[in-house]
């Protein structure tokens, strides 16, 4: 457990040295909110800022776990991998470091977005409410990384990753209800957007602005992120062989 | 017993065979693998730090069976790969402390500190490792292999891409730990180097260990005196009794000759009759390039420079 907190400390050190990239990934989250969410015309709702939160949120979730991804294949390219595979602390601890270190990276982002959402307006700041959205963010985030994770070790190529990536990010925004309920969607794009893992946290964090508990789509999240990390674990363990 | 003893050790990839039946002995020197790229010295290298488990035969470090106790074989060794692995972002001393938190030593801080003034390195430990220079980079990717204190130093091309001032004085240190009582498995392609640092050289090739002892005893097994005759138009394989042809190096041919003084002059002539015109032509004594060359023959180098550009390319885009 202490080795996965130092594995997951490195990449953290990293991400914050790395200055620009710590601003750069929040400009399209958050122009999105200013943009989209204070400028269109809509007329299901008389505030889409607070419909359109719960979509960001997890939208930022989303574009941390999709560059996460390439963070391990990376080590395992530039020869870092090899030298943590050759030391005695347990191997596993190296993947739940970097599933942790992507996610906590994804709730610290969510965190500047939650605050400009609060500045430009949005009804959020009661502590129970966010403290379960951080929760959903956090097995969203959880589920996400070790999907992407494990897209990045069997590609095992940057530039695959890259057009990967660049071909689901847009399409599993689209095709969430982070913009529209889901009587105000044409039916096959509802259809889609039940599909979504991405509805599901979205949902869930929508619920809880209505003050219900949503116990069975975050059980649902929980358990697609438990099955997917053990994908991702046995990915991890034959790409070290 | 040996600190590192490899019994038939054997690694095929599909069928491929990587390294074949190699059986070593190593205890407490600096032990150089040389071979020419493809040759298996990594795929050693991999077997032996329990990153490869081996298609059959047996290899034990410290005692410790590489496929039965890895985690033990782990804890004594310290592997330094070729591809120079440091986190840039992070300075010197960050980069040692982690790798200390890592193995979980009791006082990670002064365990660095204590290895980075080893490494001389005390005066630059604050800096951010992307103002360090190759040389500076591969001293600490030391410092962090010694941090645990391991029994058995694993590296592989340690002096690669450093210029002459660095590849000194990282053997210096190499040179120093062996002094100190650890033993190091060095791959190397540097023929200068292995011959002036190690104690022993295998050399290897296709997998297999074609020659193995002191650098001095193979220079005087498998040359006598070196004559390297530089000249323009096709060889044809004339020699001179006393003489063997033992390889071309770009537009050099050597020789070995039991005395260069006696078979020279007739060994040119020889050459000029065939028809070769000869610019110059030294007589010298063997070095391990030689036995190298006459064991092995021309190396290709095709294929480390694209692996290597390739490298860089990667790290400026991370």
């Amino acid at each position: 457990m202490k080795r996965t907190f130092t594995y997951m400390e490195r990449d953290l050190r990293r991400w914050i040295r790395g200055r620009i990239n710590v601003i750069t990934s929040l400009v399209m989250p958050a122009a999105w909110l200013i943009f989209v969410g204070l400028a269109l015309p809509i007329r299901f709702t008389d505030n889409y800022l607070d419909f359109i939160t719960p979509g960001i949120l997890v939208l930022t979730m989303l574009g941390a776990s999709l560059q996460g991804g390439a963070l391990l294949m990376f080590d395992k390219i530039l020869g870092f991998l090899q030298k943590f595979l050759a030391m005695p602390a347990p191997r596993e601890s190296i993947l739940f470091g970097k599933i942790l270190a992507i996610t906590l990276r994804g709730l610290i982002q969510t965190t500047v977005i939650l605050v400009i959402a609060l500045i430009l307006g949005a009804h959020l700041l009661d502590p129970i409410f966010l403290l379960q959205t951080y929760l959903i963010l956090f097995i969203f985030g959880v589920l996400l990384s070790s999907i992407m994770t494990t897209v990045a070790l069997s590609l095992d190529d940057h530039d695959s990753y890259a057009a990967f990536n660049s071909m689901v990010a847009m399409p599993l925004f689209f095709t969430s209800s982070a913009l529209m309920p889901y009587d105000q969607m044409p039916g096959w794009l509802a259809f889609l957007a039940h599909l979504n893992p991405v509805s599901y946290a979205i949902d869930a964090i929508r619920a809880l602005q209505g003050g219900i508990f949503p116990a069975t789509t975050i059980a649902g999240l929980l358990v697609s992120a438990v099955i997917v990390l053990s994908i991702c674990i046995m990915t991890f363990r034959r790409a070290t062989v | 017993m040996a600190i590192i003893e490899t019994f038939g050790l054997t690694k095929q990839f599909n069928g491929l065979v990587a390294v074949d039946e190699m059986t070593l002995a190593i205890d407490r020197e600096i032990f150089g693998l040389l071979g020419p790229n493809g040759s298996g010295k990594t795929t050693t290298v991999r077997m032996l730090t329990t990153l490869l488990t081996p298609t059959s035969g047996e290899a034990k470090v410290c005692g410790h069976s590489v496929t039965a106790s890895p985690r033990e074989v782990r804890d004594r060794i310290s592997y330094v790969p070729q591809d120079m692995a440091v986190d840039m972002k992070l300075t010197g001393r960050e980069n040692v402390v982690f790798f200390a938190n890592l193995y979980g030593i009791p006082r990670p801080r002064e365990t660095a500190d204590e290895a980075l003034a080893q490494m001389d390195l005390a005066s630059r430990a604050d800096d951010m490792v992307n103002t360090y220079s190759g040389g500076m980079r591969r001293r600490l990717e030391l410092a962090q292999a010694l941090v645990h204190d391991p029994e058995v130093l694993f590296l592989d091309e340690p002096t690669i891409g450093l210029d002459v001032a660095g590849r000194r004085k990282i053997w210096e240190h190499i040179i120093n730990l062996k002094n100190g009582g650890m033993t190091v498995f060095v791959t190397t392609h540097y023929m200068d180097e292995a011959d002036h640092a190690c104690d022993r050289v295998g050399i290897i090739d296709k997998g297999k260990i074609v020659a193995l002892d002191t650098p001095t005893a193979l220079k005087s097994l498998h040359c006598h005196e070196i004559i390297a005759i530089r000249g323009e138009g096709e060889y044809k394989g004339t020699v001179v009794p006393d003489v063997t042809f033992i390889g071309k190096t770009d537009d050099e041919l050597r020789f070995q000759a039991i005395s260069g003084e006696d078979s020279g002059i007739p060994l040119l002539r020889a050459l000029t009759n065939s028809g070769m015109k000869i610019h110059s032509f030294v007589i010298r004594q063997p070095t391990l390039d030689d036995v190298f060359l006459s064991l092995i023959g021309e190396q290709e180098e095709t294929m480390a420079f694209d692996h290597h550009r390739f490298r860089t390319m990667l790290r400026r885009r991370a």
